[in-house]
């Protein structure tokens, strides 16, 4: 970095976004991504915070102790039943599967967010980066004028790591809505979602016009590159990068996919009118706008947003008034999606980081459980309508086809179409796979 | 301020041979400036040394400017004052930079910034859990309480572990008591559980993360399930009514043998060394933990707190992750975390002069840049660490850089949801990392930098139109009241100051130090020019939005 001069660097940086004239700034250039013959495929991951309970979701135990009170109802799937608190999901089974053999060992809500939602276990000095940064790297493009990556109301709280790019760099870094440092910020009885959900400060300051605004910027460049370029680190280098990709989206006309107010109103209401509902709807214009990757997290109803899903306590209340909002949400996002043309193409995940002891503790709760639970694929890349894998009776270990976390990751790659083997160099300078070498993806559910 | 800081050759001569000073350690004895030196040298030996058997060419000591803004930062929690900035800059002195340590660590600034710092650290749920919030007036005040009057960090610690958490026979309201000065909110964060208090405690004051052995065994250390349980088991007195944060708590003070969950078997209160404690009757067990925890010869305290201003310092601590002490994650420097341990306990648990002793060597007063390719392990300390700003040493500078003063408003535990400034800022920025030195910036954050309504309004010349008079193009007023002042409306109202001295001060103003003559040329012509408007205010405005942008301003290098 030393040998190169000021200038050079000057001219190597005109390459990035400060380099650019802001003078593009109405031009219209987003295409709908739908409209492309070659699109890429997408993938949306809901994330349920705190690990919900498979038994009273998608591995329900009618007869036994352990099922517990909720029953199973019938789904357009022949033979797959779920929880009858999840009916209009049951309607849309054909493009679901549930994979009810999932075994894992973290019982620990960091470590297992962590495996989770990078493929890895926590450990040593190699920073694994989150599934989210991995996918977009792959299917997005360098320049495009959204991120490639939106996690829409994450709780990163517990396992910030899990939450980020890792050794992949900041260029791979979520753009974060809904959420302010590690916290939801949305707050009871109020319609705080719809303001949490868009981009904020977008816009140009009154009375700053685009030609003073390219001048700022300009000045801006001719301090930074300096900086930036004498002292290279993880701080200064993020710092270059976010401005990098605020101002791209400050030029781009794409971000009118961030505003919901177009959607009509009873598409609104079929989502549900609250975060994880509305979060469904963004996932899906943004998805349509050309975003590879999107997550929604779903921590908790109204004000409580946290554990949700970590219900030591009243699990079947809480799971009860979880899956009403987690239903609609989930089943009109596939419906939705498929109305457009754009489900063949796009792959909806649902976990979280463990499931939940069959066994019913004295407080009506389940406690962590990692050995036997489950995890949903659906919609592009997977063959819906079935299910996979098996628990015993009472649910309490896997009786056929356990399922990995990296035999999941290779899954999920795979039907999006990326090589589970790819590599990318770690920070360690060892090169990683996207998914463990061990891993083998689940061909039998795999289109 | 400049004749308190201008100092005769003789009091400076007194100053160096340790005869003057108005510092005084924890117990009350004088901190002797050639101590701070010993301890400074200690730490340069080992550094050196390191650096020296890795081939490592270390980075020059830094600027003035980069020591005064570093330092600010690191002690105060805000970039210096344009007339701080002078003032230092001309001092001739040469121990100008020890004094202005010691100097620092006298101001509320130091008393301001510390507090959050140690509530951050101690109090970590108040970043998830917005209800624990509430507590946060009444342990900070605590903290600025000790903090002011220096006393010892043994002595804190103590406190803290032994403080009176019975809320009560009569159970009285604990609305009532938000906002009382005392560290009670330690435990009612920590839900008043047992289980939560031990792993809290092992890892903030002894750098030991025993709490994946509360479900199972380590599985990658040695720690096994019932010692956890054994170290909750000195809080096993304390009995939670209720669920939420704020339920009143009774003790049974004597109390020290807990059930572990879904097993048979009951723990009986251990030390993490395994020795069996020596109870005294009725003594209360948190107190016999509490003095096992501060003695000198336990074998993390001390090393734990000295690794946390370190790292508070550097942006990267000997043991990295800061509270991360395993044989699996050895430190960095072993022996100089040994020594500086040592005479951390020797004088007295005293933080001032731990502070002090650190920022004399010249590990710390290396400069950030990177002056050779072999300087890239931060562990090494071979250039100072770039570290992001946390939330609030970001809005004070912000607040000092524009003029900002945000009015005080006491009592007001519902520091979240306000729609001021401060809170937005403050939420905006908030990190998830533990390590300013891994922290990233967003999208988002460089948004509101660039569009967002505070910056807009410090950098806004009013009255766009034709040529008006000085008082209708002061920029707008900051606040809800109106309140505040302006560093631009100051240098704008200013007649005698030409472009290149408003340049200037804008510079140390933002980034405590003057332009390079080459920024100067570039920047007083933009302003000269008038910018894209054909209009010089604006254009200065400009400067002033690029500077207030910069990653020299938003980060401590």
């Amino acid at each position: 970095m030393e040998s190169l001069s000021r200038r050079d660097w000057m001219k190597l940086s005109a390459f990035g976004a400060f380099g650019c004239s802001m003078s593009g700034w109405m031009r219209a250039l987003a295409a709908d991504a739908a409209k492309h013959p070659q699109r890429k495929r997408a993938c949306i991951l809901l994330w349920m915070t705190g690990g919900p309970p498979q038994t009273d979701t998608f591995d329900l135990k009618p007869g036994h102790a352990n099922g517990g009170k909720f029953k199973p109802i019938k789904t357009a799937a022949p033979g797959v039943e779920i929880s009858e608190h999840l009916p209009q999901l049951a309607k849309q089974m054909k493009h679901v599967v549930p994979i009810r053999s999932m075994s894992t060992k973290e019982g620990d809500h960091s470590r297992a967010t962590f495996l989770l939602r990078t493929g890895y276990t926590p450990q040593g000095p190699v920073q694994y980066p989150t599934m989210g940064s991995v996918l977009s790297k792959e299917l997005g493009g360098r320049e495009s004028e959204l991120p490639n990556y939106v996690s829409i109301a994450p709780y990163r709280f517990l396992s910030p790591a899990a939450y980020g790019p890792g050794f992949l760099g900041p260029k791979y870094s979520p753009l974060v809505v809904g959420n302010n440092g590690g916290v939801p910020i949305v707050q009871p009885g109020n319609n705080a979602y719809e303001r949490a959900l868009k981009v904020q400060n977008l816009d140009l300051p009154d009375g700053v016009d685009v030609a003073e605004a390219d001048a700022r910027l300009s000045l801006l460049r001719s301090l930074d590159d300096e900086f930036v370029s004498t002292r290279p680190g993880v701080t200064t280098n993020s710092h270059k990068a976010a401005y990098q990709q605020a101002v791209r989206m400050m030029r781009s006309k794409a971000v009118k996919a961030f505003q919901l107010d177009g959607e009509p109103a009873k598409l609104r209401d079929r989502y549900g009118r609250n975060q994880f509902g509305q979060g469904c709807l963004l996932a899906r214009r943004l998805v349509e706008h050309g975003v590879p990757f999107v997550e929604i997290s779903l921590n908790g109803v109204n004000g409580n947003q946290s554990f949700a899903w970590d219900t030591h306590t009243n699990n079947f209340n809480s799971v009860q008034k979880l899956c009403e909002v987690l239903d609609p949400g989930w089943a009109t996002l596939l419906d939705d999606l498929k109305d457009r043309g754009l489900l063949d193409t796009t792959l909806v995940v649902w976990m979280g980081e463990f499931g939940r002891t069959p066994k019913i503790n004295r407080n009506q709760g389940r406690d962590h459980f990692p050995a036997a639970w489950s995890t949903v694929l659906c919609g592009g890349g997977v063959k819906g309508g079935r299910s996979y894998g098996k628990t015993s009776n009472d649910g309490m270990k896997v009786d056929d086809k356990p399922v990995s976390v990296p035999d999941l990751m290779a899954t999920i790659a795979t039907a999006v179409g990326i090589d589970p083997k790819k590599q990318n160099m770690s920070n360690i300078g060892r090169p990683i796979r996207i998914a463990d070498p061990e891993a083998k993806s689940i061909k039998e559910i795999l289109a | 301020m400049s004749a308190r800081r201008r100092i005769t050759p003789l009091a400076g001569a007194m100053l160096l041979l340790g005869l003057a000073g108005p510092a005084f350690s924890a117990d009350n004895r004088p901190v002797k400036p050639a101590d701070v030196a010993r301890v400074a040298a200690i730490i340069d030996r080992h550094i050196d040394k390191r650096l020296k058997d890795n081939a490592v060419t270390p980075a020059p000591i830094a600027s003035d400017a980069e020591f005064l803004r570093r330092t600010y930062l690191s002690i105060t929690g805000r970039v210096p004052r344009v007339a701080e900035a002078h003032e230092f800059l001309n001092d001739r002195s040469p121990d100008k930079r020890q004094k202005l340590v010691k100097e620092l660590l006298e101001t509320p600034g130091y008393i301001t910034h510390y507090s959050t710092f140690w509530r951050g650290v101690l109090m970590p749920e108040v970043s998830a859990d917005l209800q624990t919030r509430f507590l946060v007036p009444g342990f900070e005040a605590w903290l600025r309480d000790e903090l002011r009057k220096g006393t010892a960090y043994d002595d804190m610690v103590k406190q803290i572990l032994t403080t009176k958490i019975d809320s009560g026979r009569n159970m009285r309201n604990i609305y009532a008591r938000l906002g009382e000065a005392n560290p009670v909110a330690f435990f009612q964060a920590k839900q008043a559980q047992p289980e939560n208090l031990a792993a809290a405690v092992s890892r903030m004051f002894l750098g030991v993360r025993i709490e994946c052995a509360q479900c199972h065994d380590h599985p990658s250390d040695t720690w096994k399930r019932e010692q956890f349980w054994s170290f909750a088991a000195f809080f096993a007195g304390i009995q939670r009514r209720g669920t939420n944060v704020f339920a009143s708590v009774r003790e049974i003070p004597d109390r020290r043998e807990i059930a572990i969950p879904d097993t048979d078997q009951v723990a009986q209160a251990k030390f993490l060394d395994g020795k069996t404690p020596q109870f005294r009757f009725r003594k209360p067990a948190r107190e016999t933990l509490a003095e096992w925890i501060t003695a000198k010869d336990n074998p993390y305290f001390a090393k734990m707190a000295v690794n946390r201003i370190w790292h508070k310092l550097f942006g990267v601590g000997i043991v990295e992750p800061v509270d991360d002490f395993t044989s699996l994650n050895p430190p960095s420097h072993p022996e100089l975390l040994n020594e500086l341990a040592n005479e951390f306990k020797k004088h007295n648990y005293d933080l001032k002069f731990l502070v002090r002793a650190i920022a004399a060597s010249k590990a710390y007063q290396r400069t950030s840049r990177q002056t050779h390719a072999s300087q890239s392990n931060p562990q090494l300390f071979a250039r100072m660490t770039v570290q992001a700003l946390t939330p609030e040493q970001l809005f004070d500078s912000l607040a000092t850089a524009v003029g900002y003063y945000q009015p005080f408003q006491t009592q007001n535990p519902f520091v979240f949801g306000r729609n001021d400034s401060r809170s937005e800022i403050l939420e905006l920025f908030a990190n998830d990392s533990e390590s300013p030195a891994e922290r990233t910036a967003t999208i988002l954050q460089a948004l509101a930098m660039m569009n967002g309504r505070f910056i807009t309004e410090a950098t806004s010349v009013g009255g766009s139109s034709g040529r008006s008079t000085p008082t209708s193009r002061r920029p707008r007023r900051f606040g809800p009241n109106g309140r505040g002042s302006n560093t631009l409306a100051a240098l704008l109202d200013f007649p005698l100051a030409d472009t290149k001295q408003r340049v200037e001060t804008l510079f140390l103003a933002t980034l405590s130090r003057k332009p390079t003559p080459d920024e100067s040329a570039r920047f007083v012509k933009y302003v000269e020019s008038g910018g894209p408007k054909q209009d010089k205010d604006k254009a200065l405005a400009d400067v002033f939005w690029a500077l207030l942008n910069s990653g020299e301003f938003a980060l401590n290098h």
